[in-house]
């Protein structure tokens, strides 16, 4: 298992290296420039580019690419165009809040979607069933920011027992952390949480009708044992990678939540750096994501062989 | 007890048992009163006033570092960092003396030799800078309080140079960050006005923070814009980027935050509903909408061309696709200056006045040869003002039988594409839409944009001598009357060859709760004079 992590580890290299010439190569022939955006209205011409020289980007392609690809090789992602601040400060700075919102939105699924999706596949054909099912197009249906806006207005301004807006980091309280994060979590989790029990539900609904489950069954095994042991086990596999998937999902989410609820999370700093061309942030953050997905799909992969033992790598 | 109560018990409990009792120090309620949250109207994603020169730079920089002269209320250039200046008879030195105890907030002395470096770094960004050091012989310091600036021809306009609000603005730092090549930013915040900037808590594109300067010494006048006595009245000012509208709107009642600088009109009537929200006018001086068209390619290099779009625009459908039904937001402009400053003009300006003429202007069009070229027109939609604006010109180039090529875009492409001086065919274009602080057009010195000098001059390029030989009249004017004179007929000339469209004046709110006092109308939020209450 463990040569198979380090395979996978190295066989990723590659995959990030083309991502980061793909992604440099397509920030160069964008259209748009930060020294235009730095100079302002009032500059002239010259101007533009003597700020064009003073960050690079009059050097040829190649050039640039080369001593990107330089720094990277000894852990430097640069420095920020518009701040002036090194790129893994600011992804630092921005990395807790985007993971806060992602955990929280990743645990407040797995605890209400699994279960319903379990209950619904138990319960198929009845009301209950179809209610879970129509929530779960419900859910999947709205957008983020409709959810957002509708959850603040209740809980936020009508009720008030929420905040509308911020982040508060851990280290100053659990409650102050977390009644930052609720309404986003769950204007965020709505489409996972529908996506996660519709998965959730269709695969229990195969693994019941297996021969093993009628075994348990006629041992006199509790309805409780037989969903939750000996089914959900066997169901787990699509669910986990539906889970997995649903990370890029709530990646791209993160984005408009963050927005909505004012958190300073990496979505937020991915909008700004492409709106104002800030390249070594939009660089170094892309480069994250897609350590992130790698790792999320070898992270899969390797709890594939803890769910079902007959998988082996 | 209510829900919130027991939401947070429940959670509080469930939290002790995760982290050990991290439970977070209640934020005491005098300290509360003491932070002000203010939204500002953009992010402040880098923090040199001189190297880019962004309004909400300009704004922040202005609690920061001080200058040695301020604008105020009456648009008059004040002393603010300097004690008193002579001027030679014949206008060519000028002499500055220094307050007494100014200090920068590492504690050290402001010197002549700080306001050396400052002054020289401001002149080489600044378009009335490089006018000054055109000019100049030498800016030199004569002792730690006294500098000089001796000039080979007299600049009479010098005060309002160094007091003026429009970026970049002339602030003052210590003569070891002043040197920065003014084409590289600056990483040291040592300032020398009210406020210290807290780099530590700074987070670019979401918070910014300002401490009281204990050790500054405000002037004994009532504070006046940019003048008088800078009195801080809180502790802290945390500036909290809000990207989405609502979500400030809904953090200004909540309480979460304590003033909103613009909150767009849309949601100004929720805000107006609520008792504990006050809602003004922000800037007198408001905005003035525009559209430039490139007067480098037909069919607007052709003035009958460009004279017939401003025959046939409606300034109130702009007005109202921007501010919406509030008619207390905006007015008809038939000019290039701010209303109600001194030198607003409206000579000339018949062609932007009464019944829209679409018969005389198509006629007019066809007699300038347009014959339905494709008409390149760049919106940035991620923008509301440029993309009301745009959306509006679409349909009256339409409207007037043209073939409009709208390209929809965001302001980064917008930004970059109006620099191209190429044909529209080959990624140069033929409009784009902005607009324009009004306290930037009160007079010619800091209003690039109606500037006509051909190459020189801003995107769009316009060559109009008419207007070139006026703006340096107003600039050697040496009364009120003579600059009136000189803007005048700046302004007839301007609209005679269309330097640009003038698409209508507008003003915008701002929105602050009620427990803060203080707030002052002006063309940046004043954090001056301003306080909170519990």
């Amino acid at each position: 298992m463990l040569s198979y992590i380090l395979r996978r580890i190295v066989a990723t290299l590659p995959v990030m290296a083309i991502v980061a010439l793909f992604v440099f190569s397509l920030l160069y022939i964008a259209p748009g420039d930060p020294a235009v955006v730095i100079a302002g209205d009032q500059a002239s011409p010259e101007d533009v580019e003597r700020i064009r020289q003073s960050l690079g980007l009059d050097r040829p392609f190649l050039i640039q690419f080369g001593d990107w690809v330089w720094r990277i090789l000894h852990g430097d992602l640069g420095t920020s165009i518009f701040t002036n601040l090194p790129v893994s400060a600011m992804i630092g700075q921005r990395l807790g809040p985007t993971l806060s919102l992602m955990t929280v939105t990743l645990l407040l699924t797995i605890v209400v979607a699994v279960p319903l999706g379990v209950v619904a596949a138990w319960k198929a054909g009845s009301l209950i069933d179809r209610a879970i099912m129509a929530f779960a197009v419900f859910g999947f249906s709205l957008p983020v920011f409709v959810v957002g806006y509708m959850l603040a207005y209740i809980f936020a301004l009508e009720l008030e027992w929420l905040p509308v807006q911020g982040y508060t980091p851990l280290s100053d309280g659990f409650w102050p952390w977390l009644e930052n994060l609720i309404l986003p979590a769950i204007a965020l989790g709505c489409v996972y949480i529908a996506l996660v029990a519709r998965i959730t539900r269709a695969a229990m609904l195969e693994v019941l009708q297996q021969d093993y489950i009628r075994t348990a069954r006629a041992k006199g095994l509790g309805q409780g044992g037989i969903l939750f042991i000996h089914a959900l086990k066997n169901a787990a596999v699509p669910i986990v990678t539906v889970i997995g998937i649903g990370i890029a999902l709530l990646i791209g989410g993160a984005v408009v939540t963050e927005s909505v609820f004012a958190i300073p999370g990496l979505g937020r700093l991915t909008v700004d750096a492409i709106l104002r061309r800030d390249y070594p942030v939009i660089q170094g953050i892309v480069l994250l994501f897609s350590f992130v997905y790698v790792l999320v799909n070898l992270l899969i992969d390797v709890i594939y062989t803890l769910v079902d033992p007959r998988i082996r790598y | 007890m209510d829900r919130r109560t027991v939401l947070k018990g429940l959670a509080g409990a469930g939290g002790l048992a995760l982290t050990s009792g991290l439970a977070a120090p209640a934020l005491a309620q005098g300290a509360a009163a003491r932070t002000l949250r203010f939204v500002p109207q953009a992010n402040l994603a880098n923090f040199d006033p001189i190297w880019g020169t962004q309004y909400v730079v300009r704004n922040a920089a202005a609690l920061v570092w001080d200058t040695l002269y301020g604008i105020d209320a009456q648009l008059q250039p004040q002393r603010q960092m300097v004690e008193s200046e002579e001027v030679t008879d014949d206008g060519t030195t000028w002499t500055f003396k220094l307050r007494p105890g100014l200090k920068f907030h590492d504690g050290e002395p402001v010197l002549s030799k700080d306001v050396v470096a400052s002054l020289s770094r401001w002149a080489a960004r600044d378009p009335m800078g490089l006018m000054i050091k055109a000019l100049q012989q030498e800016l030199t310091a004569v002792d730690d309080r006294t500098f000089k600036w001796v000039l080979k021809q007299p600049f009479p306009k010098m005060l309002y140079a160094l007091a003026k609000n429009n970026s970049p603005c002339s602030f003052i730092m210590p003569e070891r960050i002043a040197q920065t090549d003014p084409f590289k930013q600056i990483t040291d915040y040592v300032g020398s006005g009210p406020m210290k900037f807290a780099k530590s808590e700074w987070v670019p594109g979401a918070k910014s923070v300002f401490e009281k300067f204990a050790d500054y010494v405000p002037r004994q006048e009532k504070a006046s814009w940019l003048a008088g006595g800078k009195q801080i009245l809180v502790d802290r000012v945390e500036w909290v980027v809000m990207p989405d509208p609502a979500t400030a709107a809904a953090a200004l009642q909540n309480g979460e935050v304590d003033w909103w600088e613009n909150p767009i009109a849309d949601l100004v009537p929720v805000l107006k509903k609520n008792k504990n929200i006050s809602v003004d006018i922000g800037d007198p001086l408001g905005n003035i909408g525009s559209f430039r068209m490139n007067h480098l390619f037909p069919p607007f290099n052709d003035v009958r061309a460009r004279r017939a779009v401003l025959m046939a625009l409606s300034q109130e459908d702009y007005m109202r696709a921007i501010v919406g039904d509030d008619n207390a937001l905006w007015k008809p402009l038939p000019g290039f200056f701010t209303p109600d400053t001194p030198l607003y003009s409206e000579l000339g300006g018949e062609i932007l006045k009464g019944k829209r003429d679409f018969d005389a202007a198509k006629k007019l069009l066809a007699e300038s040869g347009y014959a339905g070229q494709p008409v390149t027109c760049l919106v940035a939609q991620d923008q509301p003002i440029t993309k009301a604006q745009g959306d509006v010109t679409a349909d009256l180039l339409k409207r007037l039988g043209m073939n409009v090529d709208f390209v929809a875009t965001d302001w980064g492409t917008v930004g970059s594409r109006r620099a191209q001086k190429t044909p529209p065919g080959q990624g140069g274009w033929n409009m784009f839409h902005t607009w324009h602080a009004g306290a930037d057009c009160i007079n010619p010195a800091p209003y690039t944009a109606v500037r006509a000098n051909g190459d020189k001059a801003w995107f769009g390029w316009p060559n109009s001598p008419g207007v070139e030989k006026e703006v340096t009249a107003w600039f050697d004017a040496k009364n009120l009357d003579e600059e009136k004179a000189a803007v005048g007929r700046l302004n007839k000339a301007a609209l005679e060859d269309v330097v640009y469209a003038p698409t209508g004046f507008f003003l915008s709110y701002t929105a602050w709760r009620k427990n803060v006092a203080g707030i002052t109308k002006g063309p940046l939020p004043f954090f001056w004079g301003v306080s909170k209450s519990a």
